[in-house]
């Protein structure tokens, strides 16, 4: 089915699009200043969280992870020039993924508050406890 | 079925190979692109498959908030920003790697394969210092037993010799998900090493040029994923707010 | 569809190599170990699956057989978990879930796409590899000491049984990936080699339910592997995220668990409605009724089947604010699924029927497919499924979708493209007998089964109070029926690859792209890249001479 002189247009044609088409060649120079960003972006990480700002910490943190992870995601690995179906691809994961974190987060976050999880906790014999509050063996 | 007609895409220069388009496919942009779609495809799987540790985590951390701040002090900071920063920079070699590549500049993309394979070798070899000394503090699963008494309701490998998790529940709970989610991104930092080995042979050959750069890309988007996961780790796990 | 290709196994001037259909163009082992065509594949597949349906038919049948008494008859309460396990693990992880993407999506997906193979032939035969390993270590799960979880492996007892979770946890890993590679390969066949004019909104249902499929195989089943590990980790290491003596929490297994599983109750069920949307339309000899609907509902299913994971932990003691909103969402399920069902039923309506054997199995899907799916809307309700839980009546509403819908119109797909693979037609007359019993045996054996269900006949039970005793001895006269019909089914389709009769180049009159290739297709698949010109299941374009040439 695939006959030569279809080849030779399939060869010149595929050639163009492999130096001028999808792919994008980021410079040096731009690679350069996502890494110093993301360098002083741990150093921020680092320096927020000797602070206290309560439930606020958390949030801070993955702000700032999420900025990092952006950066990559979009320059180190070029998603920024990737086609429309790549970009969709990967971050759908992050979406999906969402999904899990929000029911199964909610339901930990709610089930205290109608005594569910007293109701029908499965009963455990005995509590874990500490080694060092049990009298060693020998 | 490789078939003599496949399309050739030519080297750019001495010292390069011409690569052959495999037979189901109509032109090299199209061998490109699918490619690059299951690579992207596969890393999302890879984000779900992380994602139910981190699930996992952040389920944790909700129900015992103490125990979580209490072993992340357990952890060295120092030497996690450490990792941090050895897996940044060879996140940039990497895609200077790629970007050596894409320009046929065949020296530099084993130079700069050459860096990120250092900075697997760096991050492995703290992992390890950290993982060691996590042992000597009573905290290793595997290398210290791996029983569970039902009588005493006691881990053999939870032993904490310093007493430094006391007052807390569950301490046990951190370190297993610490090691879990470190465990299975180092199989991944390790995975990757090997591809950029690989990486390192074929572009050796002359393989890998502004023609033809496809592995060299995909492996690379692999090594940014792996940089991607610490990104998340190092807070969650280190600094836990 | 018309295309410019030239009317098949006429093509004129090609080399002989070419012209060999993909059955005859190598022989020996290795050309099929080795193998990186697809529709070798896709045999390699039929084959796999095929003997996985029948090792957990033979498990289903000492299932029912020791059910004949309310003291058991057969094994004693270990050996009868074991044996239920058994059934639900081979035929969910091995059979189910890859029998119709594995098989007839690999055979007749890049078909009807008029591509040469799958965009990632090496991946595909990897998956393959990856289902036989996960199935290897199944199987030496069972010589290992066997296991008893349940196809759930719900934790706290999967990590406290003296069983070999761990070999069956890795196997179910290994199968997970095989999924996950099959359906990725799948996308991007999608997305990158249909032919030239074939738009989106020209595809085939079924390529469009594989699609679908693959969204989920991909999204979903990777949570399904880390949670295996975990359990594997959990046994071996102790790590305690589920285990509740350690402070760990069993509810987050099942939802974890349940986050790949309910969707994976659609990657079962949507390539079923892929090939029933071909099948009605080409037996009625009509376009689809609703052909956009059918195709976004599939991507809506698909989406939705994200948001409805918690109902089936009701009684697990998750929050009753998640429960709410769990089956509140669940109803949304029955929209696109109605959507579907209504447009068969209209596709049909006034179309040209051949009651031929795979329009039968079509036929009764419609049927069976609405008592499961309204039953699981019952269930959905979040009071009705507090007292039906883990009873019977789950087990037969699972089992009208999963056998009675999946398996039948895996059935029908075979019986369909049969021709197209093989180049023989079996014996129409057994194929009708054939569907005949497993419709009525598989009546017989789940109609009781929501009638003692609603009684409280609780599930997985080795022994039960004597008053449930007929309708469990129904159930198993039933089970013995279909065991009868299917033992037919496979016999005449084995014996006519021996004493068939030649199909006909077109056997059914259909119009998408697999019927526009040479039958059985060479190893490219067309003789020329064929460009569609018309639109999806316009029966106008169709070339009567097809259906009356014998294939070469
Ligand atoms: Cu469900």
């Amino acid at each position: 089915m695939s006959s030569h002189d279809s080849h030779d247009t399939h060869k010149a044609h595929g050639h163009d699009q492999q130096n001028h088409g999808p792919h994008h060649v980021t410079s040096s120079a731009t690679f350069l200043k996502i890494l110093i960003v993301l360098l002083i972006l741990t150093a921020i990480t680092v320096i927020t969280s000797r602070f206290d700002f309560g439930s606020a910490n958390l949030l801070i943190a993955m702000l700032i992870a999420a900025v990092k992870a952006t950066l990559v995601i979009s320059i180190f690995m070029h998603l920024r020039w990737d086609t429309p179906i790549n970009k969709i691809a990967f971050l759908c994961s992050f979406l999906f993924l969402s999904l899990l974190f929000l029911f199964t987060l909610a339901d930990q976050a709610t089930r205290s508050m109608d005594g569910a999880n007293e109701r029908t906790r499965a009963p455990v014999d005995k509590e874990w406890q500490h080694p060092s509050t049990l009298e060693k063996p020998q | 079925m490789s078939h003599d007609h496949g399309i050739v895409v030519p080297a750019p220069g001495a010292g390069f190979l011409p690569h052959t388009v495999a037979h189901h496919f109509d032109s090299p942009t199209q061998e490109f692109q699918s490619a690059k779609l299951g690579f992207w495809l596969f890393l999302a799987t890879e984000i779900l498959l992380f994602g139910g540790l981190f699930a996992a985590y952040f389920f944790f951390h909700q129900v015992y908030p103490e125990t979580f701040r209490l072993g992340g002090q357990q952890l060295s900071w120092k030497l996690g920003a450490l990792n941090t920063t050895v897996l940044l920079i060879s996140s940039w070699t990497m895609a200077m790697g790629v970007r050596s590549a894409q320009t046929s500049q065949k020296r530099k993309l084993l130079i700069y394969c050459g860096l990120t394979l250092l900075g697997a070798a760096i991050f492995m070899v703290v992992k390890i210092i950290e993982y060691k000394a996590k042992f000597d503090h009573g905290f290793l699963p595997v290398f210290g037993g791996t029983d569970y008494d039902q009588a005493t309701h006691q881990l053999s490998w939870f032993k904490d010799y310093h007493n430094v998790m006391v007052g807390v529940q569950n301490p046990s709970l951190f370190f297993s998900i610490y090691f879990t989610m470190t465990a299975i991104h180092g199989v991944h930092v390790l995975v990757g090493a090997g591809l950029i080995i690989w990486i390192m042979v074929g572009a050796a050959k002359g393989r890998f040029h502004a023609n033809y750069f496809l592995p060299v890309d995909l492996v690379g988007l692999y090594w940014h994923l792996v940089d991607l996961i610490w990104i998340f780790l190092f807070p969650l796990l280190y600094l836990v707010p | 569809m018309t295309t410019n290709a030239p009317a098949m196994g006429v093509a004129t001037g090609s080399h002989d190599t070419v012209k060999k259909n993909y059955l005859e163009i190598s022989k020996g082992f290795w050309s099929w170990a080795g193998t990186l065509d697809h529709k070798r594949i896709g045999i390699m597949y039929l084959i796999g699956v095929s003997l996985a349906l029948l090792a957990g038919g033979v498990f289903a049948m000492l299932v029912r057989l020791h059910l004949w008494k309310s003291t058991g008859v057969l094994f004693d309460n270990a050996t009868y978990n074991q044996i239920f396990t058994l059934h639900g693990v081979f035929m969910v992880f091995i059979f189910i879930i890859p029998a119709i993407p594995g098989s007839l999506g690999n055979m007749v997906l890049p078909l009807m796409l008029g591509a040469k193979d799958v965009a990632l032939p090496r991946l595909n035969l990897l998956s393959f590899y990856l289902w036989l390993s996960g199935t290897c270590l199944a199987l030496y799960a069972i010589v290992a000491g066997g296991f008893d979880t349940g196809w759930t492996f719900y934790a706290p007892y999967s990590i406290y049984t003296n069983q070999a979770v761990v070999s069956v946890g890795l196997g179910i890993f290994l199968l997970g990936f095989s999924s996950i590679f099959t359906g990725l390969n799948f996308i991007v066949t999608t997305h990158k080699l249909r032919a030239p004019g074939l738009t989106w909104f020209r595809m085939p249902l079924f390529v469009w339910a594989i699609y679908a499929t693959a969204i989920l195989q991909v999204l979903a089943t990777p949570v399904l592997g880390i949670t295996v590990l975990l359990v594997a980790f959990e046994r071996l290491y102790h790590i305690g995220i589920f285990d509740p003596r350690l402070g760990g929490d069993p509810v987050l297994f099942e939802h974890f668990f349940w986050f790949y599983s309910h969707p994976a109750v659609y990657i079962m069920v949507l390539p079923a409605f892929g090939i029933i949307s071909d099948l009605i339309s080409v037996h009625s000899r009509k376009p689809l009724f609703g052909y956009k609907l059918i195709a976004f509902s599939s991507i809506a299913i698909a989406m939705i089947s994200f948001l409805v994971w918690g109902h089936h932990m009701f009684t697990s003691g998750q929050s009753s604010y998640a429960m709410f909103a769990f089956s509140f969402l669940t109803f949304f399920v029955g929209i696109p699924t109605a959507i579907k069902e209504f447009s068969w039923v209209a596709t049909v309506w006034k179309g040209s029927i051949a009651l031929n054997s795979p329009m039968l199995y079509t036929l009764s899907f419609l049927i069976i497919f609405a008592i499961g799916g309204l039953t699981g809307v019952i269930l959905g309700a979040l009071n009705v499924d507090i007292h039906l839980h883990d009873t019977y009546f789950v087990v037969a509403h699972f089992h009208y979708v999963m056998m009675g819908s999946i398996a039948l119109a895996f059935f029908a797909g075979v019986h369909h493209w049969w021709p197209k693979m093989f180049g023989v037609m079996y014996s129409e007359f057994y194929a009708k007998i054939a569907c005949a019993l497993i419709f009525v045996g598989f009546n017989a054996t789940f109609i009781p089964q929501f009638i003692m269900g609603s009684r409280g006949m609780p599930r997985r039970y080795a022994t039960y109070v004597p008053e449930f005793e007929g309708f469990h001895q129904a159930s198993t006269i039933g089970a013995l029926v279909i065991g009868t019909g299917v033992a037919l089914m496979v016999g005449n389709l084995v014996l006519s690859i021996f004493t068939g009769k030649k199909a006909m180049q077109n056997e059914w009159g259909g119009v998408t792209l697999e019927w526009l290739s040479p039958t059985p297709p060479p190893l490219e698949n067309f003789y020329e890249q064929p460009i569609v010109t018309t639109e999806v299941y316009d029966y106008t374009t169709l070339d009567l001479r097809t259906t009356q040439t014998p294939c070469s």
